[in-house]
């Protein structure tokens, strides 16, 4: 029998972003985490009865519900602060000093709520010299000399898409420090600041390869090594019908397969392999023999075997095609306390692997934005039991306490 | 450890069955925030493990039952398990998670790391990070227009979406456990894993303007102002731009030195190659250094490339990726895995761990076989 998710009833404040902070949130909502974005009020817009709750860029939405504030007026700093007297995490992705302005900061809140895990996102260093400087994705690679390792040889560096600072290094790190805070919290009592930045999340993840840099495995150059470009065995290969072939044959068995596979054997390529001054020879020789046929071809002779050698595969293709497996499934499994599922339907067949619940509209292909103000008002009642007139009203576009309230 | 401050996974002791890369770095998370982690090493462990910082070791024989009982004994009070091997490995050594490990600690977190999926057609196949990110379809979007697809290294699959995530599903086991008092088994795979951290990158890939073919994209080397630029310094130096936000980029346009009403605008795809080979030549035009000196401080999203030889030379601190104010982790040391070390030997420090958490005693509960380092089980056990 299946048990609650892990965070279940743990109430998240996210003020709303892009990338980073919308990811942690997404974290802890697929973990079972009740979410509250915090938007900004725009008058006419927000909580207006018959306007539709206008959408923001952020597509990392399900399971959430989302709250207009105007963060400018005391009364919306009050209605907030009234809500993170409740909730267990915040999520700041927010310059250093924005929410402090706004007496929303981790002294005030804390204050407030003892138990508070105050999460705070940044890309470059809280104390660093870019703190206060603008910047993405690439940038906080930059500074973190993880952009330095990524390239092909003879390239200029080229990070991969914003997977490895807004993401790896950035919102699933924080996430991870909010999940070490409540457990600490466990065992003390007590909440506390959680600070991620992306230089060090992405240092952090890079730490192998860096380490690599003053070893055989990697003391060549960017893209000239074994991981990272330089060798033919580790590598990407077209087909005759320009599909890819993927190859990591590290092991002398796997690649002695990976040989066999080919039709190369009986050359001498397994005893020679590390002769580097062959290298162009072989990588030319693998590209050759992989133009010959068509991937599905390749795939025939490779599945089943240890010849480390997959289909590069892409999102098309795993999204439609019978056979696939492309079912977007939780990032981690718990088999007696699964995360929520995405595909819709599958937690019937074996929810401990594919997540519990009804899956999600778009099955983790297609993203759906979440309007400010849409959801809102339903995640207040579950929170603290407030209805629209009698707790809270409208001001603006944005939500505030009503004066009467005491709760 | 100041006791004002404890780490957060201060009393928790984590058995690392020693693997490479991925297993490693799940055990050396845990060890950073606190945890007692033990590698379990043998006579076929690997060697060379740089992710060994703030861990202990001993050495065991998997195949030889009285040498497996001394790890069944010290699994009887962990509370975490890290097992990087293939599905049935476990089991086959008569250590299956179900059937005897969580009989014998109905609180243990086992948490399985592999790179395919368990229960995909891949399952039994030998594979490497590479391999992971084809099939999960994250690998296809990688790489620059008109080249073939290309990972970062080995840090998506084996780390970011690898042992990162097991890190993930140990930490929310535990959570659990505190509402159930029941542990529970962790599957991590890096198909899954890394399929998850590219979210975004594949949601947008179904709108309009974010669809295009790899490498041709906003985000993934398509556009001038979100790039790389080499500078005019001899051998490869490079800024980095990211001035996505329209503010942004007429700093980044003013700091070049450019006229804004001397640019096609941007918005037409058309005059990206143009607008590129601008960048390119007024890049080309100064050195790093002088490009820094230019855009520090402002908001342009410009910031230099820094190379790992340079950071270190200039005493950047490697730190933890998250940092906890009231109960930290453990600060990087020199020479352990920051620039250097990081190493561990197999054997060195493991009995005080037998010693500290199950009052097992060389002589009396355990022999070390002289040779090979080898612990086993004394005969006579310890009720």
């Amino acid at each position: 029998m299946t048990g609650a998710p892990p965070l279940a009833g743990i109430k998240v404040l996210e003020f709303a972003g892009l990338a980073p902070g919308p990811f942690a949130g997404m974290l802890l909502a697929d973990a079972g985490a009740s979410i509250l974005r915090v938007d900004r009020a725009i008058d006419g817009q927000t909580h207006t009865p018959g306007q539709t709750p206008p959408a923001t860029e952020d597509m990392l939405t399900r399971h959430k519900s989302s709250v207009a504030v105007n963060l400018k007026e005391p009364a919306g700093v009050a209605l907030v602060k009234r809500l993170a007297a409740r909730a267990d995490v915040i999520i700041d992705p927010f310059r250093p000093g924005v929410l402090e302005k706004l007496g929303l900061g981790p002294d005030e809140l804390l204050r407030l709520n003892p138990r508070l895990v105050y999460g705070r996102m940044t890309g470059f260093r809280r104390d660093g010299k870019y703190k206060a400087m603008a910047g993405h994705d690439i940038n906080y690679l930059a500074v973190s000399g993880a952009l330095s390792l990524l390239g092909r040889d003879g390239e200029k560096p080229h990070p991969p898409w914003n997977i490895l600072a807004d993401f790896a290094g950035g919102g699933a790190v924080l996430f991870q420090g909010v999940l070490l805070a409540l457990m600490a919290r466990h065992t003390t009592g007590r909440g506390q600041v959680v600070e991620a930045n992306m230089v060090d999340g992405a240092s952090y993840l890079s730490t192998f390869p860096r380490m690599a840099l003053k070893t055989p495995l990697g003391d060549r150059g960017r893209g000239r090594n074994m991981l990272d470009g330089g060798c033919p065995w580790y590598d990407t290969y077209e087909t005759k019908d320009g599909g890819y072939m993927s190859v990591g044959a590290l092991e002398p068995q796997f690649f002695k397969l990976l040989i066999q596979g080919l039709g190369l054997g009986g050359q001498g390529w397994e005893e020679n392999r590390f002769d580097e001054a062959r290298w162009p020879e072989l990588k030319a020789l693998f590209e050759a023999t992989f133009k010959s046929r068509t991937r599905a071809e390749w795939e025939a002779v490779f599945d089943g075997t240890d010849a480390c050698c997959t289909p590069v595969l892409g999102y098309p293709e795993l999204e439609t095609e019978e056979g696939r497996e492309g079912d977007m499934r939780p990032s981690v499994t718990l088999r007696e306390t699964p995360c929520l599922g995405v595909k819709k339907g599958s937690a019937a067949a074996d929810a401990a692997t594919v997540g519990q619940g009804a899956g999600v509209e778009g099955e983790g292909y297609k993203g759906f934005t979440l309007g400010a103000g849409e959801g809102g008002e339903e995640r207040l009642r579950e929170w603290a039991g407030w209805t629209l007139g009698r707790d809270y009203e409208v001001n603006k576009g944005g939500l505030v306490l009503k004066e009467k309230s005491r709760l | 450890m100041d006791p004002s401050r404890p780490h957060p996974l201060s009393g928790k002791l984590v058995v690392e069955l020693a693997g490479l890369a991925p297993g490693p770095f799940c055990g050396m998370l845990l060890a950073d925030y606190g945890a007692s982690v033990l590698r379990i090493d043998g006579p076929r462990s690997p060697k060379g493990d740089v992710l060994a910082r703030n861990k202990s070791s001993i050495c065991i024989d998997l195949k030889h039952p009285p040498s497996r009982k001394v790890l069944l004994s010290i699994l009887s009070r962990a509370d975490v398990l890290i097992d990087p091997f293939r599905p049935g490995v476990l089991e086959r050594l008569g250590l299956s998670p179900t059937e005897v490990l969580l009989k014998a600690n109905a609180r243990l977190v086992v948490a399985r790391l592999t790179g395919f999926r368990r229960d995909g057609k891949y399952q039994d196949m030998a594979g490497h990070d590479i391999n992971y990110l084809a099939v999960s379809g994250v690998l296809a979007m990688l790489g620059r227009a008109g080249e073939n697809p290309f990972p970062p290294a080995n840090i998506l699959g084996d780390f970011a979406g690898g042992g990162a995530m097991c890190v993930v599903g140990i930490l929310l086991a535990l959570v659990s456990r505190d509402a159930t008092g029941l542990g529970q088994v962790v599957e991590a795979n890096m198909v899954d894993g890394s399929a998850y951290l590219a979210t975004m990158p594949r949601l947008a890939t179904k709108t309009p303007f974010w669809g295009s073919p790899r490498g041709e994209n906003v985000l993934d080397g398509g556009c001038p102002w979100y790039a790389t630029y080499r500078t005019k310094d001899p051998g490869g130096k490079y800024m980095a731009v990211g001035a996505l936000e329209p503010h942004f980029y007429e700093v980044l346009v003013r700091g070049l030195g450019l006229d804004k009403t001397d640019l096609p605008p941007r918005e037409d795809r058309a005059n990206w190659p143009r607008l590129r080979a601008l960048f390119e030549a007024k890049f080309a035009e100064r050195t790093r250094s002088e490009w820094a000196e230019v855009f520090d401080g402002t908001d342009a999203c410009v910031t230099p490339v820094l190379e790992q030889g340079e950071l270190e030379k200039a005493g950047f601190e490697q730190r933890l990726p998250v940092n906890l104010g009231a109960t930290p982790g453990k600060p990087i040391l020199p020479g352990q895995g920051d620039w250097t070390g990081g190493t561990l030997a197999k054997g060195h420090g493991g009995e005080e761990i037998l010693r500290r958490w199950i009052g097992w005693e060389r002589g009396v509960d355990y022999h070390v076989e002289e040779n090979s380092g080898i612990l086993v089980a004394c005969s006579r056990e310890k009720l």
